[in-house]
């Protein structure tokens, strides 16, 4: 016995054994292991899924703000100038030219009464009310598309005397009403930025906590590995996959239910989102749904890196 | 007895340079000098709390010395960054008291896995041809399929050895091997051992076995307090004096 030991090693397809080992060592293996332990990583798995979940309606939410906010801000620079509806076409040219004479203005056009009728049958729940009247009641106006924001009020104060214009309500012009948006959807950004980055955070300790019990379980195992000369990619890498798993998964899973749920939202109140949430269609919810999956691998595979370097460094 | 290596001159396998490991306060190992050739079968006496087992981790680098040099195989394993220690390590092979077997994997299973870990480049067939080789060359050919809960101490400390020069290192370090043995087997596992030497690995083991050491009649290297007090070439019997401490 023992005539063997030192026999010499044959060489045949090393290169193509170095990458198939290397890939089976590291994906193979790592997936086996995953669903192995399945039972340790499950409670990480279903937090993470959970808080992907929640970050994803987040972002769909903080989408529909930033979208509103730019709406917001581009229909705070459109003043629209009501005319009385006995006003003579002569009086309402003058003024048309009058405002597209000011420097301050960058265009202007013109609503008559029955496309003002038209736009509004469009809005929810403005149909019922355009038809119970007895005639149109909404009144035609000018559209005046102001340079800046700021000289909206003045703008308006400028065309308050006109005759063709209405004496009730002459003008669109809200004072304060577009700053007291702008800074309420601004607030509502800055917290659900926090809220995400808080779920961030959440979703990488519960990751870390589940790959450091993993690698605890394992204990021997990486012994072994390290004293018999295994390399440190070759001990660390299985973890980072199985990380990378664990993450993907519950991206998946999250990604799904986040595509799911927004679509059926959205298809849901159509008619409510056509002025609610402006620009969010099924395709958004999928871009949204691709980022929570994508979220969901970087941050199981970092928050693996992290604990794979302290629980094995130390 | 002396390892032909010593008659042709070859250069040390494992050799410290005043090699001293503190744990704060405490010195585990002061300033040894030490050189260890290919073929050289070798044995570290002393008493509990010596220093043996920490002169052996230096040799597999799990851990640095305070001060000195230890080189391995002409590699500086004093100096070694983090992403050097596997080179080393598949330098060196490691047997413990414990086995340190996986006990989910059959012995072929062991065997194999510490030469897959250890050389990519190994197909599956070679893989398993050559952990089966390792295993009959330990005699335990026929147990290739047994689980360590399934072996006898004997058997399983022969898996360990299997398993640490399936990839042929330069040399081989065992730490209290026949701790847990009759001495039947302790035997068997020396001459073992013995005959790996013989092969051109250099061997290393740490006991507290002083029958065995005396019927070997191989170098003695004896650690009192952490200081190499006694270097005794092979062939002689010496008196072993710290075992009557």
């Amino acid at each position: 016995m023992g005539v063997v030991l030192n026999a010499p090693f044959p060489r045949r397809r090393r290169l193509l054994n170095t990458i198939r080992n290397t890939l089976r060592h590291l994906f193979l293996d790592a997936a086996r292991a995953w669903i192995r332990n399945l039972g340790a990583t499950g409670p990480a798995l279903g937090s993470m899924t959970l808080l992907l979940l929640l970050s994803g309606l987040v972002g769909l939410t903080a989408y529909t703000i930033q979208r509103l906010a730019a709406t917001q801000a581009s229909n705070a620079a459109v003043l629209h100038v009501y005319l009385r509806d006995d006003a003579q076409p002569a009086d309402v040219m003058a003024l048309r030219t009058k405002l597209s004479a000011d420097r301050r203005v960058a265009g202007v056009g013109y609503t008559s009464k029955a496309a003002a009728l038209q736009q509004a049958q469009t809005r929810p729940g403005m149909s019922d009310l355009a038809g119970a009247a007895d005639e149109n009641p909404f009144p035609a106006s000018i559209d005046v598309k102001v340079r800046s924001v700021a000289d909206v009020g003045a703008v308006a104060g400028s065309v308050g005397t006109n005759a063709p214009v209405d004496p009730i309500l002459p003008t669109s012009y809200n004072p304060g009403a577009s700053d007291r948006i702008q800074k309420a959807l601004l607030i509502v950004g800055i917290a659900g930025a926090a809220f995400l980055l808080l779920l961030g955070f959440v979703a990488v300790t519960v990751t870390a906590n589940s790959i450091r019990t993993t690698i605890m379980a394992r204990e021997s195992e990486v012994a072994i590995m390290q004293l018999v000369g295994a390399r440190r990619w070759m001990v660390r890498g299985p973890f980072v996959v199985e990380g990378a798993m664990t993450g993907g998964v519950a991206g998946l899973a999250a990604g799904l239910v986040t595509l799911v749920a927004g679509v059926a939202v959205v298809a849901a109140g159509r008619s409510t989102f056509a002025q609610i949430a402006p620009g969010v269609d099924a395709r958004v919810c999928a871009l949204a749904a691709g980022l929570v999956l994508v979220t969901g691998l970087l941050l199981g595979s970092a928050a693996s890196l992290y604990s794979v370097h302290r629980q094995l460094e130390s | 007895m002396l390892p032909t290596s010593i008659l042709l001159g070859l250069p040390a396998l494992v050799e410290l340079v005043g090699a001293t490991r503190q744990y704060g306060d405490l010195v585990a190992l002061d300033d040894v000098h030490l050189a260890l050739r290919p073929g050289e079968l070798a044995f570290l006496v002393g008493p509990s709390g010596a220093g043996k087992t920490t002169l052996l981790k230096l040799i597999n680098r799990e851990i640095r010395p305070s001060s000195g040099e230890v080189w391995i195989d002409g590699m500086p394993a004093h100096a070694l960054s983090a992403s050097r220690i596997a080179d080393l390590r598949r330098r060196v092979g490691v047997v413990y008291q414990d086995y340190k077997l996986l006990p989910k994997l059959t012995a072929l299973e062991n065997v194999a896995f510490g030469l897959q870990v250890s050389d990519l480049s190994a197909s599956d067939a070679e893989v398993h041809d050559r952990a089966l080789d390792a295993l009959e060359a330990v005699g335990l050919g026929d147990r290739a399929g047994s689980f360590p809960p399934e072996m006898s101490g004997g058997q399983q400390q022969r898996v360990a050895i299997a398993r640490a020069v399936v990839s042929q290192p330069a040399v081989l370090v065992a730490d209290e091997p026949t701790g847990n043995l009759d001495l039947e087997t302790a035997w068997q596992v020396m001459k073992l051992l013995e005959q790996i030497a013989r092969f051109g690995t250099t061997v290393l083991v740490a006991t507290h076995n002083l029958d065995i050491v005396r019927r070997m009649q191989r170098r003695v290297l004896t650690l009192v307090d952490g200081r190499l007090v006694r270097d005794q070439p092979a062939g002689r019997v010496g008196r072993l004096a710290w075992a009557s401490s």
